[in-house]
């Protein structure tokens, strides 16, 4: 198991990001695993006629891929609070970016804090957020 | 101005949903749908060496609860549209397969935000989730935007 120390975490460190094609069978999977299987979330069409440009992926499924950015850079990383906006819809068939560094160590509570996002190939972040990890030490 | 709204609905219980047992497959497939690659959440045998001694729910597992009501039924409206702005999840204990989950909704807070673009209104809905021991599992607040 890729297991960092709160020891060797430093503030500032990169959480190495995650690139991946978002398709709309990743969202229908998603949204159908998730019991979210709503037009919005699995059909073009349905999505139009709510409004929407075409279908877009469940705001709760940008959350789940920040949380796993966070477990693919330190699968021993326990995440105790996590909080994301999602400030545009993202609609799938694009790249997308996931992305996140260290902003803070509490050496008291062996926690830190992150920030993180994800974005397009542009550059614009669809998805804004913040973790909090508690850290194995090298101690315990 | 004070957003005006009658503040007695703030923390009264809408809903109480309590969920069937959690199945391993449940976890094993909602992992694999976000691409899962941690073996705490994916691989049953690497789990059980691992920091909870056996597979665990991917994090945001708790977000695929839902309500039997998703919404209060005196759900306050202040704009014409709704947006889903959000989610800010605090997890004090991993779900496990067979746990039995219970929910309490609240309406937890109301305000507004002047932006550029006017006035938006935040509805806060809390989900509260504890398991079978009575043990807080999370606390999910859904902020829906409303403008």
């Amino acid at each position: 198991m890729k297991t960092l120390y709160f020891e060797e975490v430093e503030e500032g460190d990169e959480l190495p990001p995650i690139d991946l094609l978002l398709t709309k069978d990743f969202v229908r999977k998603y949204a159908k695993t998730a019991g979210m299987d709503f037009p919005r979330f699995t059909d073009d069409e349905g999505a139009r006629q709510e409004g929407l440009p075409g279908m877009i992926a469940p705001g709760v499924l940008s959350m789940g891929l920040l949380a796993r950015l966070i477990g693919e850079w330190n699968q021993a990383a326990q995440i105790t609070r996590i909080g994301t906006t999602f400030r545009s819809p993202v609609l799938p068939d694009c790249a997308i970016h996931l992305l996140g560094f260290v902003t803070q160590k509490d050496t008291e509570r062996h926690t830190a804090e992150c920030d993180i996002w994800m974005e397009n190939d542009d550059g614009e972040r669809w998805v804004i957020g913040t973790a909090t990890v508690l850290l194995p030490t090298r101690n315990s | 101005m004070a957003l005006e709204f009658d503040r007695s609905i703030l923390g009264q219980v809408f809903d109480e949903t309590d969920f069937p047992p959690v199945e391993k497959t449940d976890l094993l497939q909602f992992a694999d749908a976000l691409g899962e690659t941690n073996p705490l959440y994916t691989d049953e045998d690497a789990a059980m060496h691992g920091p909870y001694g056996g597979l665990v729910a991917a994090p945001t597992y708790v977000t695929r609860l839902r309500p039997k009501k998703m919404t209060p039924e005196h759900m306050p409206r202040f704009g014409k549209v709704g947006f889903d702005g959000g989610r800010d999840v605090e997890i004090f204990a991993p779900v496990r397969p067979g746990d039995r989950l219970k929910m309490v909704s609240t309406i937890h807070d109301i305000y507004e935000k002047t932006g550029r673009s006017g006035s938006m209104y935040f509805i806060v809905l809390r989900n509260e989730i504890t398991n079978q021991d009575g043990q807080k599992v999370a606390i999910v607040d859904h902020r829906i935007m409303q403008r």
